[in-house]
């Protein structure tokens, strides 16, 4: 019997109210900070500049976010995406400075390898019935140890051609930065997979009830595998793009992005829908964090502060995920 | 000392609980209308009714698990508000759910005082033993054999029962709500249970009976309750109390028949089964199941029959033997397989097994047929007005009772959840659909409406397999039933021979030949 814990005592109108604040809360949030950040500094902080600065910044975080989505749909963790991101950053650079690879083939192979880790990563979870968080947190591991196997624990950093580092710098179309570009492809691209296809009607089902996937004829580890695939293979693109923002391959420069990506797709869990995971809110999540850290940027607020943000910030929105789950279900 | 007159011998009982003018709506949908209960103490209370005709609400209302919109509650004769399941058990009353709750790695005993208060040793520590010496007669009282240390988890559902009633007496409650008891106990546990219930009523503890078995109402029940559309229609007792009042104030109209007129005789075989095994649940089991027949699966729970469901959708594999489809061989190594190869299966589980409670009935329609749905032939994509069109469709082939194809799933009653889990092979036409206890926990109408579904499907040519522990079920809807006993199939009943009667018989049979004289 699901216990809907203290809502279900509450008035009709209490319900209605608390319902639309778990469902419309983090886009209110994100309009509230907009709005402060605005009014207290209108010459820095609502800008055309600022804002493309920042979604441009922000884009390789999303686009991380959006791949973990993907794993979370399924109803799996991927602890390894930080990690692997740095692995490819390193790799990437190697394969073009040490082994003088197209830069095009280079980011293909990097591609297919992040593929190849959400393979690994879905074998394991699914054939062996290892908990998807350990599983991840192993691969993880072990490809910080393979990033410092390759680098040694060096970043490259001389020769790296100004042609890759385009990749992140350059706008090549309508004067947009490029991360924006490969952002919004990304996201169309997977929001299109979830809500329109045969595939993401499955992804979906396995997500909400494995058993019953499974019995209606869905092969449930196929569609785990994919999961982590497609959250392996946006490991892979972050971390090119983070290399080539950087200009070099350095280890543990992605790490970061693991704890990024996890509030953002929780805080989009809370968006919209009762607490499930969906594309169009990991898309607003990363943009409350990142907006939230350019506003304390600007204020010139210290480190510290940051990190008491985002952790809070992840708390608020598994908080506000909860809420609407049992709002839904009471 | 004047003889007091006989009439006023007995006082008017004060009821244990009277609840009347009870309304509570979700959203749109009006559960309970003016209802009333009343339930005296140390009677067993029959609650009967169609699903959806508001038992689950009055009984969510009654545990503090929900609150009314409107009426009033009187525990003993004061006025109470129900607040929460605490002030339920502090009221005296105690609620085993349909899923039973118990923590599967404690042992007996700890699940028996879980939530409860429990004595101290001096130090401040849980005196198990002295708990031990109290429970002891409470024990004996329900009749659990199982050691006190046993894990929850190795014992039957019919053992886990008895731990739910012995939690309500060790907590001195006055009522015991049971809300459909037998729905997964044996029939040989249901006869201990019915016993358990008697000696609860003989000894001042009232209980409220909630159940589908009409059988089990008319033999336990002084009084029963009917619900239907949320008003409580009749409450009947003494001569007035059968089965054919129950069945009317149920529907509330005539009840229809199942017509057992077949529409095509049984075509050729579709699959045939060979010494299929798998231990030690399945020991031997052949059969052939035809093109455009019914053909059910009878037995005792635990007989196998879900068992050899599982070999036949690729669930599990089996040790030994084989099947064959239209004469291939058929081997599925997961559902997915056996769906490919034209299986279809209703499984018995439906709010775990069978559907995404959370999503849509358009969604759950939809799950594992999407090819339907494709805006084109040759893009990936799906067209949302083509499924909710086809969803439309199949709400009003199915008479699903439904607000839109958008609602969740997860709010319909549970003849209509079926419903939906049967209507996602509509579409699909598999060549054999495998039903596993179809009408479990459904009410007498939707049960109507499934048979006749299921009977439709085999006039199209659709062979259809259909496992049930209802011996009632079998004979109105098959055309032939196969008996499983210890995971054997000891019987083929057809024609005239295929009789209630005989479905129990077989079932026990086999049972007795192994007892040694």
């Amino acid at each position: 019997m699901s216990d809907a814990g203290y809502t279900r005592r509450l008035s009709p109108s209490t319900r209605a109210a608390l319902g639309v604040f778990a469902r419309y809360g983090t886009i209110i949030g994100l309009l509230v900070m907009i709005l402060v950040f605005s009014f207290l500094s209108p010459h820095a902080f609502p800008t055309y500049n600022n804002f493309i600065n920042v979604l441009s910044q922000a884009s390789l975080a999303m686009i991380i976010a959006g791949g973990l989505t993907m794993a979370v749909i399924v109803g799996e963790l991927d602890l390894s995406v930080g990690y692997a991101a740095s692995l490819h950053g390193v790799l990437v650079t190697g394969l073009i400075v040490a082994n003088h690879l197209p830069i095009p083939v280079a980011v293909l192979i990097e591609l297919a390898l992040g593929a190849l880790i959400g393979v690994v990563n879905g074998v394991i979870v699914t054939k062996l019935k290892v908990n998807s968080v350990i599983a991840t947190l192993g691969v993880g591991t072990v490809l910080v140890g393979l990033s410092f196997a390759y680098s040694a624990g060096v970043p490259i950093v001389s020769g790296v051609p100004e042609s890759f580092l385009q990749l992140a710098l350059g706008r090549w179309l309508f004067g947009i930065p490029n991360p924006i570009i490969f952002m919004a492809l990304v996201f169309g691209g997977l929001w299109l997979l979830v809500e329109r296809t045969a595939i993401g009607q499955e992804i979906q089902a396995v997500g909400g009830n494995p058993a019953a996937a499974r019995l209606a004829g869905i092969n449930v580890d196929r569609i785990k595998i994919l999961g982590f695939v497609l959250s392996g293979m946006c490991a892979a693109l972050t971390g090119t793009l983070l290399a080539a923002r950087l200009g070099s391959g350095t280890t543990n420069a992605a790490d970061s992005y693991l704890l990024t990506a996890f509030a953002a797709v929780f805080l989009g869990s809370a968006t919209l829908r009762d607490g499930e995971f969906h594309i169009l809110g990991t898309l607003i999540g990363t943009l409350i964090i990142v907006l939230g850290f350019n506003g304390l940027n600007i204020f010139g607020a210290p480190t510290f502060s940051q990190f008491v943000f985002q952790g809070a910030i992840l708390i608020v929105a598994v908080g506000l995920a909860s809420l609407g789950r049992s709002l839904a279900e009471s | 000392m004047n003889p007091v007159p006989t009439s006023m011998a007995v006082p008017p009982a004060v009821p244990f609980v009277a609840a009347s003018a009870i309304s509570k709506s979700y959203g749109g949908a009006q559960a309970l209308r003016d209802a009333a209960l009343c339930v005296l103490p140390g009677e067993v209370h029959g609650l009967v009714g169609a699903n959806g005709a508001g038992k689950s609400t009055l009984i969510r209302i009654l545990a503090g698990l929900t609150q009314p919109d409107t009426g009033e509650i009187a525990i003993e004769g004061r006025p109470a508000a129900i607040a929460s399941p605490h002030e339920a058990s502090g009221l005296g009353m105690s609620f085993i759910h349909q899923e039973l709750a118990f923590v599967p790695d404690m042992t007996v005993l700890e699940n028996i005082m879980l939530g409860l208060p429990k004595k101290k040793t001096r130090l401040g520590l849980v005196d198990w033993a002295a708990i031990q010496r109290d429970v002891a007669p409470i024990i004996e009282r329900v009749g659990i054999t199982a050691p006190l240390d046993a894990a929850a988890k190795s014992l039957s559902t019919a053992e886990n029962w008895l731990i739910s009633i012995a939690r309500a007496l060790v907590w001195k409650a006055r009522l015991i709500v049971m809300d459909e008891p037998t729905a997964s106990l044996s029939a040989g546990e249901c006869r201990k249970l019915f016993s358990i219930v008697r000696g609860l009523s003989a000894s001042g503890v009232a209980v409220l009976y909630v159940s589908h078995r009409l059988d089990e109402i008319l033999d336990l029940c002084s009084r029963v309750t009917v619900l239907r559309d949320g008003r409580s229609v009749a409450v009947l007792d003494g001569p007035d109390l059968t089965r054919r009042r129950l069945v009317q104030a149920i529907v509330g109209g005539a009840v229809e028949h199942l017509s057992k007129a077949r529409d095509a005789a049984p075509g050729e075989v579709i699959l045939s089964v060979r010494g299929l095994r798998r231990l030690p649940r399945v020991a031997q089991a052949s059969f052939d199941l035809r093109r455009g027949e019914v053909l059910g699966l009878g037995g005792l729970v635990g007989a196998g029959r879900s068992e050899l469901a599982r070999l036949l959708y690729g669930a599990d594999r089996p040790d030994a033997g084989g099947m064959k489809i239209e004469g291939r061989p058929f081997a599925p190594r997961t559902p997915a397989g056996a769906v490919r190869a034209g299986l279809g299966l209703v499984p018995e589980e439906r709010r775990t097994e069978g559907l995404l409670l959370g999503k849509s009935i358009a969604f759950n329609l939809s799950l594992g047929n999407l090819t339907p749905l494709l805006a084109s032939p040759v893009l990936p994509f799906i067209s949302p007005r083509k499924r909710a069109r086809l969803a439309q469709a199949t709400i009003h082939d199915l008479s699903i009772k439904a607000r839109s194809p958008e609602q969740p799933v997860g709010r319909l009653s549970g003849g209509n959840q079926q419903k939906v889990v049967i209507g996602r092979w509509l579409r699909s036409k598999p060549k054999i659909l495998i039903l596993d206890e179809p009408t479990r926990g459904v009410d007498i109408g939707a049960r109507g409406e499934i048979h006749r579904l299921i009977r439709e499907l085999a006039g199209q040519g659709m062979a259809v397999l259909v496992i049930s522990s209802e011996p009632d079920e079998l004979p109105d809807l098959c055309d032939r039933v196969l008996v499983m006993a210890e995971g054997r199939i000891v019987r083929e009943l057809a024609g005239a021979d295929l009789t209630r009667s005989a479905i129990i018989e077989a079932s026990y049979a086999a049972t007795e030949e192994r007892v040694p004289a």
